[in-house]
């Protein structure tokens, strides 16, 4: 009963904020002078036949497993009260250091793609790292560091790219990464189609989707059931009670940056395993910034953060048909801001609502209480006195 | 007795109206009414004094007074008019000013900066500094409150910057005072020139609301006294002719439990043993200088000291969350000195902190993962790295039963929870882990009468059973009552030990103030 109403409530919140983005998106089409309805459809419209419906699936999913992945990554330092706003240069940076390990060796192929795997999770990692050990050694906000080491990622990354780690011909247009080898490739999952007996996409269903999953649950399970996510979270609700349970508050975010930064790593590879091989400068990029969007939306739970990513994927799939119908493809990311706006200003009136409900609705000493801590001596100056008094 | 009990219901002799009248002021909270038929009558160019106990109403009522809130029911009459006051603004318009208890000043800005900010005088759009200075001079000089306009307020002293709140209020154009609890933070000297300062403004016509619960202050500056008891006006009192005794027992209207124990459970082993610690703070002298302690198993050691005397820092010394500049904790025959927290309280150690919001519980979290904070290495709490939610769920909802926790269940948010079942929670999880040693830093604090003593009960039976407690506590015949020895820490020292079963609160609080003082009850 007090789990089904905890569940309603937290999903209140983000489908008030759904429908309010929808009204304002409707108003900002009436604006420009177009139908909102024809755009709907649009969005609605994944084709006319199986094919295509299950195309648009793929298109679905392959975009909204590297969009969970981002925003796992964001959360599980949001948990703890950390702003890792520097997902996007993590990834990047782990994408182009994989791509080059992973072109560069020839192993068996699972050996091969945990290779690249493990590589992109350790520079993720140490990315975020030095976000970690700036804070805890020197008190430097992790907000600042991580925008400053996104952009030296970003250059980092193009140096390698067009430096050590080039592939492409001297003078192509587009500059990448020598492609992956086969052995490092990440097996679609079309397969899966014929199983429950769709039509076969035109393009493939990125395998990594399995990874995301599994990252998921365990990213899930270490922040429900282990002792490590209970000291995690505990640092982000109160850090000195969290201080004051014995929890050692400076080895906590370094541990949690690494985490996320490893998470951070897999981000890029979806796209890299399973369609590009390589990295390059056309390579999706703003992921790691979409991941804040897509945790916030998702409140920080991998749950939340699946169905936030769907969500983001669905809206970003009908970019691309919505131009086709004369109306700007600006109107998804309009979209997108506006419900990440909405959830934010949702939830937080939804926190406050539960808390002065808790406070108000226990009846004594809540509405006293300003006097608790406050007023310091206590009774003891009373009864001094009483005391005196017997005495004189 | 008869002279608290006669209401004052006569107006004043010389027929001008009350400079605050409150009539029937009724406030409500969902599920708690938290004043109720209020009345009050204040004389112009009086002090009057309003005190109760911690939880009373006093503070709903200043509110109310001060336009924070509006009441449900009364009246409120200033001057003899009646007033709406909608929001604090409305009531500095009106007159009345507040001077909070915690002060609200910037530490980097001047007195004079903070004195004007928020009615700033201007000239072309700047701040006239000029004016704001002759200004300041003029209130400082008029009610001798010796203010140096541009010092930095960070290098003032408590009283000083007290001082700067009731000039930041008098700049503003109040003609009434409210002083919420103005002595708490105050040194007995400061508490001196502070009511020589309301002297001053008494003289000049102003009149002052003070809020307190120290009854001999109160009885010291005060024209006239109103007693509030669990949300109501329950009389008011001439200072001159009523006793400390008769307000007592106004304020606490019966007998309260008493923390006394009887025979000695202290045996022969240490638990713990502090030589030579002394622990640094950001200016100055040390916050804990030198202190050498040793707590032995069953029996209870007190800390008695006026707050910020380093009682404070002494328990996270002990708890490893403060770093020492020299000195050793020793607990159970091993040095612990240098251990995490994590590792001390492994080893034994309980704490029940001085504010529980901020060292014992997760407000937001429910109540069985705050059954597993600070035992997070322990069951029932964990098995392996894992937690164990079952097991955690169980022993919370046993801790609730066997310490009369009142909430609906273990998936309860511990912020929905009374202050006196919130630290009857922390005190359950506490004695759960079969500590060696106890802190219990203020056990007491904020919580109700029933809770207070079977709070006392709990202490005693730990003590019994053998378990060493250092109790830091603010409430005397708590730390007389429970106490085996005491100590007294003053400036971050400890000065005095001393026997309480030979003790008498006036004498222990002669102690704390560093000037010992016998004489102080003669009424």
């Amino acid at each position: 009963m007090t789990a089904l109403r905890r569940i309603g409530t937290s999903l209140a919140a983000p489908a008030l904020a759904v429908v309010v983005a929808l009204v304002i998106t409707t108003l900002v089409i009436l604006a420009i002078g177009q139908n909102p309805m024809t755009a709907l459809q649009v969005l609605l419209d994944f084709g006319d036949t199986p094919a295509q419906q299950t195309q648009a699936i793929v298109v679905i999913l392959n975009r909204a497993v590297p969009l969970f992945l981002a925003g796992l990554a964001v959360s599980v330092a949001f948990r703890m009260g950390l702003f890792n706003i520097g997902v996007e240069g993590q990834y990047r940076m782990a994408t182009v250091v994989a791509a080059g390990v992973g072109a560069a060796v020839v192993l068996p192929a699972p050996l091969h793609i945990l290779l690249i795997m493990v590589v992109a999770m350790a520079v993720g990692a140490i990315w975020a790292g030095i976000v970690a050990v700036l804070k805890v050694t020197r008190g430097v906000s992790e907000v600042i560091s991580s925008i400053m080491l996104n952009f030296i990622a970003l250059g980092t990354a193009s140096w390698l790219l067009t430096g050590p780690l080039r592939g492409s011909e001297e003078g192509a247009a587009i500059i990448t990464t020598t492609d992956i080898p086969e052995s490092g490739r990440f097996p679609a999952l079309n397969g899966l189609f014929d199983a429950i007996g769709l039509a076969q996409p035109r393009g493939q269903l990125f395998g990594f989707l399995i990874v995301a999953v599994v990252v998921g649950i365990v990213i899930s399970v270490l922040l429900k059931r282990t002792r490590f996510g209970f000291d995690l979270r505990a640092t982000g609700l109160s850090p000195s009670a969290a201080t004051a349970s014995g929890i050692d508050a400076r080895a906590m975010v370094v541990k949690t940056m690494l985490i996320s930064g490893a998470v951070a790593g897999l981000i890029g590879l979806p796209d890299l395993l399973g369609r590009t091989y390589h990295f390059g400068t056309e390579f999706t990029a703003g992921l790691g910034f979409l991941g804040i969007a897509v945790a916030l939306l998702g409140r920080n739970s991998p749950l939340g953060i699946a169905f936030a990513a769907l969500l983001f994927a669905f809206l970003d799939r009908a970019a691309v048909p919505l131009q086709f119908a004369d109306i700007p493809a600006s109107v998804v990311t309009i979209i997108q801001g506006t419900i990440v706006l909405s959830v934010v200003i949702a939830n937080e009136i939804a926190r406050q609502v539960s808390r002065r409900r808790a406070e108000h609705g226990t009846g004594q000493a809540s509405a006293p209480a300003p006097d608790d801590g406050a007023t310091g001596t206590g009774p003891a100056g009373t009864r001094i006195d009483a005391r005196q008094e017997a005495g004189a | 007795m008869a002279a608290a009990g006669a209401t004052g219901g006569t107006p004043p002799a010389d027929g001008v109206p009350y400079a605050v009248e409150l009539r029937g002021i009724t406030k409500r909270f969902p599920g708690v009414v938290a004043n109720r038929d209020i009345e009050l009558r204040v004389r112009r160019g009086e002090v009057h004094a309003i005190v109760g106990e911690n939880g009373a109403g006093k503070s709903t009522l200043m509110k109310t007074l001060y336009g924070m809130h509006r009441p449900d029911e009364g009246t409120i009459l200033l001057d003899g008019r009646e007033t709406t006051l909608r929001s604090p603004a409305d009531a500095i318009a009106a007159g009345i000013g507040m001077v909070h208890q915690h002060f609200m000043l910037a530490d980097n800005f001047t007195v004079l900066e903070n004195i004007v900010l928020g009615s700033e005088p201007t000239r072309g759009g700047r701040l006239d500094r000029a004016e704001a200075r002759r200004r300041i001079r003029d209130i400082s000089e008029r009610y001798a409150l010796n203010l140096d306009p541009d010092v930095l307020v960070e290098d003032l002293g408590v009283g000083d910057r007290q001082r700067v709140e009731i000039a930041k209020v008098l700049y503003r154009g109040a003609t009434t005072l409210i002083l919420d609890e103005p002595t708490a933070v105050l040194v007995p000297q400061e508490v001196d020139e502070l009511f020589g300062n309301l002297g001053e403004l008494k003289r000049e016509g102003l009149t002052v609301i003070f809020i307190s619960h120290k009854l001999d202050e109160v009885r010291k500056v005060a024209d006239s006294i109103t007693v509030i008891r669990r949300g109501t006006t329950v009389g008011t009192a001439d200072p001159k002719t009523t006793t400390a005794r008769q307000l007592a027992e106004l304020m606490v209207g019966s007998e309260l439990p008493s923390p006394e124990t009887r025979t000695s459970t202290v045996r022969e082993a240490a638990v713990v043993q502090l030589t030579g610690l002394t622990v640094p703070s950001a200016v100055g002298r040390p916050a804990v200088d030198d202190v050498a302690l040793t707590v032995r198993e069953g029996e209870v050691v007190g800390i008695a000291g006026v707050e910020g005397n380093g009682q404070a820092e002494l328990v996270e010394a002990i708890m490893g969350l403060r770093p020492l500049a020299s000195g050793t904790v020793t607990f159970a025959g091993q040095d612990i000195t240098g251990w995490s927290t994590r590792a001390r309280r492994e080893a034994g150690l309980g704490f029940i902190p001085e504010d529980r919001h901020r060292q014992g519980m997760l407000l937001e979290a429910p109540l069985w993962e705050n059954r597993i904070l600070g035992h997070q290495t322990r069951p029932p709490a964990v098995k392996g790295p894992f937690i164990d939610r079952r097991s955690a769920r169980k022993d919370t909802e046993r801790i609730m039963r066997e310490y009369d926790v009142r909430a609906p269940g273990p998936d309860t948010l511990a912020h929905a929870l009374s202050g006196g079942n919130q630290q009857k929670l922390i005190i359950g999880r506490e004695m759960s882990a079969a500590p060696k040693l106890l802190i219990a830093a203020h056990p007491t604090r904020g919580v109700d009468v029933g809770a207070q003593s079977s709070i006392w009960e709990l202490l005693k039976d730990a003590r019994a059973e053998g378990m060493g407690i250092l109790l830091i506590s603010a409430d005397l015949d708590e730390l007389i009552g429970l106490s085996d020895t005491l100590h007294v820490m003053l400036r971050g020292r400890l000065v005095a030990t001393l026997d309480p079963s030979s003790l008498t609160p006036d004498e222990l609080g002669g102690h704390m103030t560093g000037a010992h003082d016998g004489s102080v009850g003669a009424a």
